[in-house]
């Protein structure tokens, strides 16, 4: 029996009402336990129950169902974990990634079915049909990194990993040939070379952002408290009549999608109820909703009453979207211009139209920030997303000890940030260190 | 007709090896040698040893070989190399005193029981229906053998090559062989052509030594062999010096003669061991390069000039030399040569260093196309233990790439080949953390005692150092006085945020040292330090130790799937084309072996595996 825990996503990638994560493996129990907190905390996980929790992804949690299947009762034969969790790639994106990081391995192309077969869950002839699985999903992965994309991300790659066999062909000229009179590789130089790696990967992780947006849209919160214009400016955006706009206050009370198409984005507008104290008991729920609308978003319109004095609860909502991408909509101009905040902000009119394409070129910029729109490069792919996730974590683990570490551990941990790389590019280190080396260095007796 | 179970033909460091474990093992067992003056004879450099090579000769002695106690007692000069760069990569070398070396090793040989000696010439190798059964020597005399071991190194069909001079010769002036390697070729072994140099000798009056820098020995190091109980005495130091603009003038401007460029010589030379004229051309902006005088044995009259081989005409190298500061006066005794010979294709090879196509016929050394005494000797002493395994049906010996250097080595060569001389290094080496020249017993006596080449004695002291060690991890968890703790943190300026309770966590922190703890707190009585030291290592490196054993466990997985040499992969429906050429053409013996193959990939180890289950249910 296969020990090790694998996970992997079970529906397909992209877009869809729910998603399924399934995790397979002795004690994945375990370690499904940290990642979920039953809300009703005094009941027991069950096999073949499902409980309904809080998913932790790292940052935030998600509600969804969790059910656990004992070995051998199981698809693969070994005890299995199923999240049900809400669609889309980031969370379940996040669940896998949180999985991982408790030392999970994202399964290989075929692998649950590969398992259920070796666990004797197949009957003969089902199993012909796991080599056909096998094949099918390393070459539908294939396919999906082929083409375009997979040509600049594979030589962008491909030109880090061409970084590293020089860092590694240094380090390792200086372990096997100690005597030769070679420049040694200092650990500043290593650590600098590590640095621009970093940077790379990182700008190469914002094209995620970037891959996000063009597949989905850009999910764009409208926040202010009670009245300041938020329907009317919805309505503005969208050129139509979608919410309903009244002076009375508190009438908006369901989060109202509404969607244009800018300069080849789509903005998605989630209007919210306006977040302020009420006893109000339905009012009460649309604002605990605002409040998941808002972590849900990518961009936020704090909206904000320009004829009014700051108050209390415009200070709190600024508060609250601090951490957010945020654009401050001074509204209301048309009336009477009074604030002046020290962040950037844009005065419109939503009664009177005035700005509002202004605004609306505020929220591309917002949108594709940092990622270059000219490049053709965008990931989408889950695996090519884990595989730059665990460079990442493993370069600032390296970046950590560097200093503290002997050449032979620097070393180690070089070799094996080039091997997850190569989880991408198929390259592995095969000769090609000690060929740099030959090139690169005058060596021999 | 005479008749042996192991015959080995040639008595370098392979065959050496190779003889000795196959007669130590009892077999009646036949060494052969063109020249009994050249048993072990140090071709090269007068030196063993150096960055992962000082862990294959410890590897050698854990498993019983000879090489690493013969070093020992011949040392003129012991240095551990990489200190200040972390453990795994610590390496011994030593000069040794080459002519003391090979009459020890010929002492060796000649007591050996159940080993005879015959100084002749091997012409034909003799096989019916694929099954190798004796050889032919060249007074026409058939020996018949169970199985045979060729050791043949750099003599088939060798020639020398000193400018515009040839000869058809072996090195240093012995005769080489003739016939053996038209014998291989008709028996369908694909022949490389390899080709590697030495650098001249000068003698040791006619050198200014003011014009160099000294480089002395290490004491109180540990020893290639765990055996060895008496620290070697450094008699020898060595020179370090350097060539300059005008030996590299000197060397462009007679480039036409040399035969690297001429086209005179067609073999494929070794990258990490080129030659002076090749150094110049390749790396044009260097000014000047590296050379060492080490002397060739304990009367230090002869020294050898590492760093400046060369197959320059005669001429040519008197004035190269002379050009060198602290040589103007220097006096050549035997000139620079280059050396191409035949050897065989190692992908041909068995893990086991049996060949694929013909049964019972093993090799080992140079001839598998490496270069090195080191990686011969491993090479040599495997293919003697798994000729003798075989005779005896015995499991095969075959080490992992995560057990030892000679695994790496062994694995490498019938896995992906090469095509140049291959040499040791120990970024060849995934699992270099574990693979240390400090624990190379505690690795391999196991499997040597297994084996039948670890003798009582050896056992021995093996298990006292285990229960050394145990006692020491077992004080190291005790709980310590946390004043005197905290006096040492502050002592080397370690943090006191957490105060350690135990010696194991104070051996964690960076500047502190087993030794510190043991100043401090006085917790070992007679224990050596080399024992101390493999604790702290084990303690400091643990964490990275842990990850590789992570990994080690995955790959064993597949290592520990047996593949049938005759399998045909054809018949494995979802295979890749070139997946099913490729395993029907190597004939891995385990499923990680098939999956270091260029051009398998992992989803064809898959379909591999799940084709395999699927087989042996339906049985």
């Amino acid at each position: 029996m296969v020990d090790d825990v694998i996970i992997a996503l079970s529906t397909p990638v992209g877009k869809s009402g729910i998603g399924v994560v399934r995790m397979s493996g002795k004690n994945c129990l375990d370690i499904a336990k940290k990642m979920f907190t039953p809300l009703n905390k005094n009941v027991d996980i069950i096999p073949n129950l499902m409980v309904l929790g809080n998913i932790n992804l790292g940052s935030t949690t998600d509600i969804g169902f969790m059910v656990y299947f004992k070995a051998p009762k199981s698809y693969t034969g070994e005890d299995t974990i199923e999240f049900q969790c809400h669609g889309g790639i980031a969370v379940t994106q996040k669940i896998i990634e949180k999985a991982l990081s408790l030392g999970v391995r994202l399964a290989e192309p075929g692998e649950f079915s590969k398992r259920a077969f070796l666990n004797g869950k197949m009957s003969l002839d089902q199993a012909e049909g796991v080599i056909d699985t096998i094949n099918a999903e390393s070459e539908s992965e294939l396919k999906a990194s082929s083409g375009l994309q997979k040509g600049i991300l594979t030589k962008t790659i491909e030109n880090i990993q061409d970084t590293l066999i020089d860092i590694m062909s240094e380090i390792e000229v200086n372990l096997d040939y100690p005597e030769h009179d070679i420049e040694y590789a200092t650990k500043e130089k290593i650590n600098n070379e590590i640095d621009k790696i970093y940077t790379k990967i990182s700008n190469l992780l914002k094209t995620e952002q970037q891959g996000k947006i063009i597949k989905n849209g850009v999910n764009i919160a409208i926040v202010g408290k009670t009245n300041v214009g938020k329907s009317s400016l919805l309505n503005a955006l969208l050129g139509t009549e979608q919410a309903i706009v009244t002076d009375i206050e508190g009438t908006t009370r369901d989060v109202v999608i509404g969607s244009i198409e800018y300069k080849g984005i789509k903005f998605n507008f989630l209007d919210t109820a306006g977040i302020r104290q009420t006893n109000d008991k339905v009012e009460n729920i649309g604002i605990e909703k605002a409040k998941q609308v808002l972590k849900e978003s990518d961009i936020v319109l704090l909206v904000i009453d320009g004829s009014k004095e700051l108050d209390n609860q415009d200070k709190e909502n600024l508060e609250l979207t601090k951490d957010k991408k945020r654009i401050i909509v001074v509204n209301k101009i048309d009336i009477k211009k009074f604030i002046k905040l020290q962040e950037e902000t844009v005065e419109i009119s939503a009664k009177n139209n005035i700005n509002i394409e202004k605004l609306k070129e505020k929220i591309y910029n917002k949108a594709i920030d940092g990622c270059d729109v000219n490049n053709t490069l965008v990931l989408t792919n889950a695996r090519h997303l884990e595989v730059l996730k665990s460079a990442i974590r493993e370069i600032k683990s390296i970046k950590e000890t560097i200093f503290e570490n002997s050449l032979d551990l620097v070393a180690l941990d070089t070799r094996q940030l080039y091997e997850k790389l190569g989880e991408i590019t198929g390259e592995t280190i095969d000769e090609k260190v000690i060929d740099r080396i030959f090139s690169k260095f005058c060596l021999g007796k | 007709m005479k008749e042996y179970d192991v015959i080995v033909i040639g008595s370098g460091h392979a065959g050496v090896e190779s003889a000795l474990a196959a007669a130590r093992l009892n077999n009646k067992t036949l060494l052969t040698t063109l020249n009994l003056d050249s048993i072990s004879f140090l071709a090269c450099n007068p030196s063993i040893g150096g960055t992962a090579k000082g862990q294959l000769v410890s590897e050698i002695d854990a498993l019983g070989g000879e090489m690493g106690k013969a070093a020992d007692r011949n040392i003129l000069q012991l240095r551990l190399l990489n200190t200040g760069k972390g453990v795994a990569v610590q390496s011994l070398r030593a000069q040794v005193d080459k002519h003391a070396y090979h009459m020890d090793m010929k002492n060796v040989l000649e007591s050996q029981k159940n080993l005879d000696i015959m100084q002749c010439e091997v012409v034909e190798i003799l096989v019916k229906d694929n099954k190798v059964y004796g050889i032919k020597t060249a007074f026409n005399e058939t020996i018949l053998a169970k199985t045979v071991v060729v050791c043949t190194g750099v003599y088939l069909d060798s020639r020398i090559i000193i400018g515009e001079y040839t000869k058809d010769q072996g090195p240093n002036g012995f005769i080489n062989s003739h016939g053996l390697s038209s014998s291989l070729s008709s028996l369908g072994f694909k022949i490389l052509r390899f080709k590697t140099g030495t650098p001249a000798r000068v003698l040791n009056s006619s050198i200014n030594y003011s014009k160099f820098e000294c480089q002395y020995g290490d004491n109180n190091i540990q020893t290639f062999s765990f055996l060895t109980k008496k620290q070697p005495k450094n008699v020898a130091v060595c020179y370090l010096g350097y060539t300059n603009e005008k030996t590299h003038d000197i060397i462009r401007k007679n480039l036409e003669r040399a035969p690297m460029y001429s086209g005179m010589i067609k073999g494929v030379g070794p990258r990490y061991c080129p030659s002076i004229e090749d150094k110049v051309v390749r790396f044009a902006d260097k000014t000047r390069h590296q050379i060492f005088l080490e002397p060739e044995d304990k009367y230090g009259n002869e020294i050898y000039v590492q760093g400046f081989s060369s197959s320059m005409p005669r001429d040519v190298q008197e004035e190269m030399y002379k050009s060198v500061e602290g040589f103007e006066n220097v006096k050549i005794l035997r000139n620079a040569y280059a050396i191409e010979y035949d050897c065989i294709s190692s992908l041909d090879l068995l893990p086991t260093l049996e060949s694929k196509r013909i049964e019972n016929l093993f090799f080992a050394g140079q001839i598998n196309g490496t270069s090195g005494y080191e990686e011969a000797a491993a090479q040599g002493l495997i293919a003697g233990i798994n000729a003798s395994n075989k005779i005896n049906n015995k499991e095969p010996l075959i080490l992992r790439r995560d057990q030892a250097y000679i695994g790496v080595l062994i694995d490498d060569l019938v896995t992906k080949g090469t095509n140049e001389p291959y040499r040791m290094m120990t970024s060849r080496a995934e699992y270099r953390l574990l693979l240390r020249q400090d624990n190379a017993d505690i690795r391999l006596t196991e499997i040597g005692r297994k084996v039948g080449l670890v003798d009582d004695y050896r056992y021995k002291i093996f298990q006292q150092k285990l229960k050394k060690i145990n006692k020491v991890n077992e004080i190291i968890n005790e709980k310590l006085d946390s004043k005197k703790v905290k006096e040492l943190l502050i002592k080397k300026e370690e943090s006191c945020s957490i105060i350690p309770t135990t010696a194991r966590e104070l051996i964690k922190r960076n500047n502190i040292t087993i030794f510190d703890v043991n100043e401090e707190f006085k917790l070992f009585k007679n224990i050596n330090s080399n024992i101390l030291k493999y604790v702290e290592t084990e303690v400091k490196y643990e964490g990275y130790l842990k990850r590789q054993e992570i990994l080690i466990n995955q790959m064993k997985k597949n290592e520990d799937i047996k593949l049938d040499k005759d399998f045909d992969y054809n018949k494995v429906k979802g295979l890749r084309l070139e997946a099913r050429q490729k395993l029907n053409s190597f004939k891995p013996l385990t499923l990680g072996q098939a999956s270091r193959i260029s051009g398998v990939s992992p989803a064809d180890i898959s379909v591999l595996t799940v084709y395999l289950t699927l087989s042996k249910k339906k049985k």
